[in-house]
């Protein structure tokens, strides 16, 4: 693969242990030949098959326990995008086999498809040639019917585009629940003065009893989601902060359109492009976006 | 992995608390589910105690769990209770109320998952290639020689030494030489008794060490982030960690800057803490 591809995403669902090896294998060989960073990112057994197989190639593999690594989305794909990013600076591109983690309920696989659909449009500017690897007799069919939508190759003996493959935004609009409107929120305005802004949040939190290193986090993100609504919402219209299900609350209402983008946050910050969201997703639980009558809303968990 | 040093033997005294003792408060009584909900709230965020109340409260339903994996043998209680409680962690990391599903019956898919895992990588037949035969080799040596030398087992840090591998690798290549114990192997207990490995395991509910999980899980330390000065601004402006919340002024004064002063260091210290969130994964 040479460095001027974007990143190819491809799925690759196997039937038996000894086809992911044979198919991984000569994936990641043929990388090694043309001099591209490898990774597996897999179990622990699973990664254990994979060095045995690859013999004395698996020294000149980055192998990685996926076992802890997906938690949120946001984080998951920050974790992709450092690891692409450092392995780039030693290599002209990225193979990597990864294997999928997902729940036992219908809302893990509908966040597992919002998290494939959204790592097409998170790092494509990245030479990283990645193949996510699905156990077709573990993965439950509803989580199978999305791989095929969320991957616009399919590695099948050869590689084919997916017939079944979906505009990932879309899929992520479809996929994520509709904010509900929270009740026994504070309503408060500090106007356009961002200190201000940073000082009332904080007694908030305190108010809230959020524990310091999460405070710390909600200051952070909470003057990110200002600063955004002070530079393209036409300043802040109405802060509302409280409790709900046992986490904080912060929303910050601007005068502006806002915006549409499911994907909002969960690009990768590069050179010329702005962070802000990026940064209020990686510091809190959730973050959601939706127009309501009182204006543009967006809602940030602690 | 094995964790080794976590066998404790019953009639060892106890040096400090332990996680068991603390347990029995949480034990003692349900909880509710708010109670519930705020700690995996908290342990989410990556409270230490909370998770080990979590992690406490729950550790008589992993024990459950394990049970069913010790019956087919070749591995060892406390790791299983070890993998359990990774499990119980994880998910607290995943958990959402919005999939309506009670906590526990959600954790113990990971609990489950986490043990079958590390089954599966205990008791995977092991196909050595030549250069791991040849790093065994030369670990063996190792310690031979340090045991000639020192008539004590060599530390990981001085096989490292003395073989040159990295500890990953060391590591790897232990864990391949490693013979599964059946919990009912005899071991010598005293001079005139014997007992089973069991009875040399100390309850896993009551001894569970599980520092080390709450260390990898632990959230990217922001405030560590922060040098002395820019902690203490950010702290005294904003109240955080019960002070009371002061003026730029005032925090000048006491620090003998000026307010302006005070506030680029505190525009400084938020600038390298939202840098730092935009590169780095928050965990």
């Amino acid at each position: 693969m040479s460095s001027e591809h974007q990143l190819r995403h491809q799925a690759f669902v196997y039937e038996s242990d000894d086809e992911y090896v044979a198919c991984s294998v000569g994936f990641l060989k043929e990388g090694l030949e043309s001099g591209d960073a490898c990774l597996v990112g897999n179990t622990r057994d699973g990664n254990a098959i994979m060095r045995e197989a690859l013999g004395e190639d698996a020294d000149r593999v980055t192998f990685y326990d996926v076992g802890s690594l997906y938690t949120r989305p946001a984080r998951s794909l920050a974790t992709y995008n450092r690891t692409f990013l450092e392995q780039l600076q030693a290599a002209p591109s990225v193979r990597a086999v990864a294997n999928g983690q997902f729940g036992p309920t219908p809302h893990e696989w509908n966040e597992w498809a919002t998290y494939e659909a959204l790592t097409n449009l998170a790092y494509p500017d990245l030479p990283v040639w990645v193949v996510c690897a699905y156990d077709a007799n573990r993965t439950p069919q509803p989580a199978l019917d999305a791989v095929l939508q969320t991957h616009p190759e399919i590695l099948s003996g050869d590689s084919r585009a997916s017939e079944h493959y979906e505009d990932p935004r879309e899929i992520v609009r479809r996929l994520t629940p509709e904010p509900q409107h929270l009740s026994g929120l504070r309503s408060w305005s500090t106007g356009d003065d961002l200190e201000r802004f940073r000082e009332r949040i904080a007694r908030e939190l305190v108010t809230e009893n959020v524990p310091a290193h999460a405070a710390l986090r909600t200051l952070v993100a909470s003057t990110e989601i200002a600063s955004n609504a002070l530079t393209h919402g036409g300043g802040i219209e109405e802060v509302r902060t409280g409790s709900t299900d046992g986490r904080f609350v912060c929303e910050v209402i601007d005068r502006g359109s806002g915006f549409d983008d499911p994907a909002a946050g969960y690009i990768a910050p590069r050179p010329g492009r702005g962070s802000g969201l990026w940064v209020a997703r990686q510091l809190t639980w959730r973050m959601e976006a939706f127009k309501s009558t009182g204006g543009f809303t967006v809602r940030l968990w602690t | 992995m094995l964790w080794e040093g976590n066998l404790t033997r019953r009639d060892q005294p106890r040096a400090t608390e332990s996680a068991g003792s603390r347990a029995k408060d949480v034990r003692g009584s349900p909880l509710s589910g708010r109670q519930e909900r705020d700690l995996v709230v908290a342990a989410e965020r990556g409270d230490r105690a909370a998770c080990r109340q979590l992690v406490d409260h729950y550790l008589p339903a992993i024990a459950g769990v394990a049970q069913r994996f010790e019956r087919g043998g070749g591995v060892q209680h406390a790791e299983l209770m070890q993998e359990g409680v990774a499990g119980l962690l994880f998910a607290a990391r995943r958990y959402d109320p919005r999939m309506e599903t009670p906590f526990w019956a959600y954790a113990s898919f990971w609990v489950r998952k986490g043990m079958q895992e590390m089954v599966a990588d205990v008791t995977h037949p092991v196909a050595l290639s030549d250069h791991a035969v040849r790093g065994l080799a030369l670990i063996r040596a190792a310690r031979r020689e340090h045991l000639e030398a020192h008539a004590a087992e060599p530390t990981m840090a001085e096989l490292a030494d003395a073989t040159g591998l990295a500890p990953a690798q060391l590591e790897s290549l232990l864990a391949t030489e490693r013979r599964p114990r059946s919990f009912d192997e005899i071991v010598p207990h005293d001079a005139v008794t014997t007992a089973t490995l069991r009875d040399q395991i100390a309850d896993p509910d009551a001894e569970i060490a599980y520092d080390h999980l709450l260390d990898e899980m632990e959230v990217l330390d922001f405030a560590g982030l922060l040098d002395d000065r820019e902690r203490t601004v950010l702290w005294s402006h904003y109240g955080i960690d019960q002070r009371t919340p002061e003026t730029l002024s005032t925090i000048g004064a006491r620090l003998g800057l000026t307010a302006e002063r005070v506030r680029q260091i505190e525009a400084d210290a938020l600038e390298k803490l939202r840098t730092t969130a935009a590169e780095e994964p928050a965990t």
